[in-house]
């Protein structure tokens, strides 16, 4: 990571939105509570309802916003730059629509309810190995123009299924399906932040040490090439992990659109050419704009709650059109 | 969102509607029942405006509303149905009916498949398409929305009228009735609770004011946390039930074995102080023919005891 002034102010920057998100996600909510109350509740003193607020309510859905928005904009990142394509983002590359394959699967073969993100996972992750096992058909060199197709075909056939799957599931678990599909993070726990929390670090880790090589691919085969890198494994690789990164938060928190797109167009005017600075960037920037879209969710309609994918798709479009005026 | 979920928001909202049938989506009531009264005592104008001619009595008919489908059978009229929803499983003697499918959005070939000469639907307009087609096709239809109790009293009225027995449909109403305000009666001088009706885990559903359910916690002896806003059914987040804090939940018994097992729950003071109330949901769950019978197993989990 570099070190120039810039850069040290960007990552200020985004250590303190995070930090401001998180402040106003543990703060704010139906129930009022003063910083004094919301504090004594964190560490377990006070009032037995604000203690179970704080910690089994608030603080594992601020937690859990934060990971899965780090993670969604990690994986954009890393793709945008492993595909060199600006619109390359998990979702896109056939990872939710598989993830949301093997949920109404779950669903509509009444799988008890704790499987459901079990069944997301494995669909998303048997569509990445479809989508590489069709790249790989189309070609001794897949480059990535053919893994973005493959994606957009394999996504194109999630759907497909899922339709058909949703007309023949009886309606109250549509509606379960449904929900999900719609991205949340109100059913946050602490067991479920912890399995994120392991697998999402992980995972993250692992993208942020093939970075440089995402730099190498990001000049063109070619060039890659004659570096002397392996670009088809290179570009697996990268691909896999920041897919299987993406594929964990759908199966915790649904499908939330646009973060995982939007995000990283946002940091990579400042955070420099390196994709170590980007993915890490983006990753502060997507944490804080998911715990701040949640409690946009949970607030603005009271008693009810908003769908998360659409309240980070209303602030995204915004954002990205003034980042494009900028760029023009 | 992304363009694949909001294909898919679309293609499934309609379904959904389905989940409650009795509950969700809320349009605005017609006057009906001074409508039904107003006309001649040959015809019913049903809860789309429709009128519906009272010739033959009607010997093969499709009922796709659970509520329809057991007042059928309470009034002596269960062997005439050719067809039921996928829902319809009380009585017993209803799952022996031609299950058609879809309450909400039926499939219209299927329906006239079973050469009915009356259709009843739920009045959601999401049937609105269905019940054209069914009436253009030459098939008489009545759709009735039952949501409240007094919905109920109507339809046993104009079903009575419909198959001919409104002897019995004044006897169905006045048994139902009289139930009803026993248990009034009985627990006007008990505390009043209140009470958080959870229809749904995920998204936590409430039941509203808008639902018969919510009259049957005021009879019960309770009131219900959400009974303000007249919506039938809707999301809550978990922090604002907290926030109402009520005495009791009410919940089916999947549904509260999940709530005392997770830990945001302990949030809320009824689950800490072991008060979720288990229903059976096959009896409580639709206004039909054991309204009563729900009010009393209501009565006595409140207040275990006031009701032998």
């Amino acid at each position: 990571m570099t070190t120039r002034p810039g850069r040290a102010a960007l990552w200020f920057v985004l250590a303190g939105a995070v930090l401001v998100a998180a402040l106003g996600g543990l703060a704010i909510g139906p129930v009022r509570l003063t910083p004094v109350e919301v504090w004594n509740a964190l560490g377990g003193r006070g009032d037995v309802t604000a203690v179970a607020i704080m910690r089994d309510i608030r603080a594992p859905r601020v937690v859990l916003a934060a990971l899965v928005g780090a993670a969604l904009a990690m994986s954009g990142a890393a793709l945008q730059g492993t595909m060199r394509n600006p619109l390359a983002e998990p979702y896109l590359l056939g990872v939710s629509g598989g993830a949301a394959v093997g949920a109404v699967i779950a669903v509509a073969a009444r799988a008890p309810f704790g499987f459901v993100p079990l069944g997301a996972f494995a669909g998303a992750v048997a569509a990445v190995l479809l989508v590489l096992a069709i790249a790989r058909a189309g070609g001794r060199r897949p480059d990535p123009r053919v893994l973005l197709m493959a994606g957009v075909v394999v996504g194109a056939f999630a759907n497909a299924v899922i339709m058909i799957a949703l007309a023949s599931a009886p309606a109250d678990s549509v509606r379960n399906a449904l929900w999900w599909m719609m991205g949340s993070v109100a059913g946050a726990t602490w067991v479920q932040v912890g399995w994120f929390a392991v697998y999402g670090v992980t995972s993250a880790g692992a993208l942020l040490l093939v970075a440089p090589e995402i730099d190498v691919l990001a000049l063109g085969d070619d060039a890659a090439a004659s570096l002397g890198v392996d670009v088809d494994r290179a570009g697996r690789r990268a691909y896999v992990i920041a897919s299987l990164l993406a594929a964990a938060t759908v199966a915790t928190a649904g499908l939330v659109g646009f973060v995982g797109l939007v995000v990283p167009h946002l940091v990579r005017a400042r955070a420099g050419r390196r994709h170590r600075g980007v993915i890490a960037a983006a990753g502060l920037a997507g944490a804080a704009l998911l715990i701040a879209a949640d409690l946009v969710a949970r607030t603005l309609r009271t008693p009810s709650e908003l769908p998360l994918g659409a309240v980070t798709a209303l602030a995204g479009v915004p954002f990205f059109l003034i980042q494009l005026r900028r760029f023009r | 969102m992304h363009h694949r979920s909001s294909t898919l928001v679309r293609f499934a909202a309609g379904a959904g509607i389905a989940a409650l049938v009795t509950a969700c989506d809320a349009h605005p009531r017609t006057s009906s029942a001074d409508s039904a009264a107003a006309a001649s005592a040959a015809s019913i104008i049903d809860d789309f405006g429709d009128t519906l001619s009272l010739g033959a009595l009607p010997r093969r008919i499709v009922s796709l509303n659970p509520a329809t489908t057991e007042l059928f059978f309470a009034l002596g009229a269960g062997e005439r149905l050719v067809g039921r929803t996928h829902f319809d499983i009380y009585p017993v003697a209803a799952q022996a009916v031609p299950d058609l499918g879809n309450a909400i959005q039926p499939n219209v070939e299927a329906v006239l498949g079973a050469r009915p000469d009356l259709v009843t639907l739920y009045a959601s307009n999401s049937n609105r398409h269905a019940a054209t087609r069914l009436r253009a096709a030459g098939v008489a239809t009545l759709t009735l929305r039952i949501d409240h109790i007094a919905d109920f009293r109507r339809s046993v009225g104009i079903l009575g009228r419909v198959v001919g027995d409104t002897v019995r449909a004044h006897r169905v109403v006045d048994t139902v009735s009289g139930t009803l305000e026993r248990v009034r009666a009985t627990m006007a001088g008990t505390k009043r609770l209140s009470a958080f009706w959870k229809a749904w885990d995920s998204p936590v559903i409430a039941i509203g004011g808008g639902s018969f359910l919510s009259e049957l916690v005021e009879i019960a002896g309770g009131r219900n946390i959400y009974g303000g806003d007249p919506r039938p059914a809707f999301d809550v987040t978990i922090e604002d039930v907290v926030r109402r804090d009520p005495d009791v939940v009410f919940a089916g018994p999947e549904s509260g074995a999940r709530m005392r097992a997770a830990p945001a729950w302990r949030a809320l003071r009824a689950v800490r102080e072991g008060r979720v109330l288990i229903i059976d949901t096959m009896l409580v769950g639709r206004p039909g023919v054991r309204l009563g019978e729900a009010a009393v197993s209501l009565a006595r989990l409140l207040h275990p005891g006031s009701i032998p």
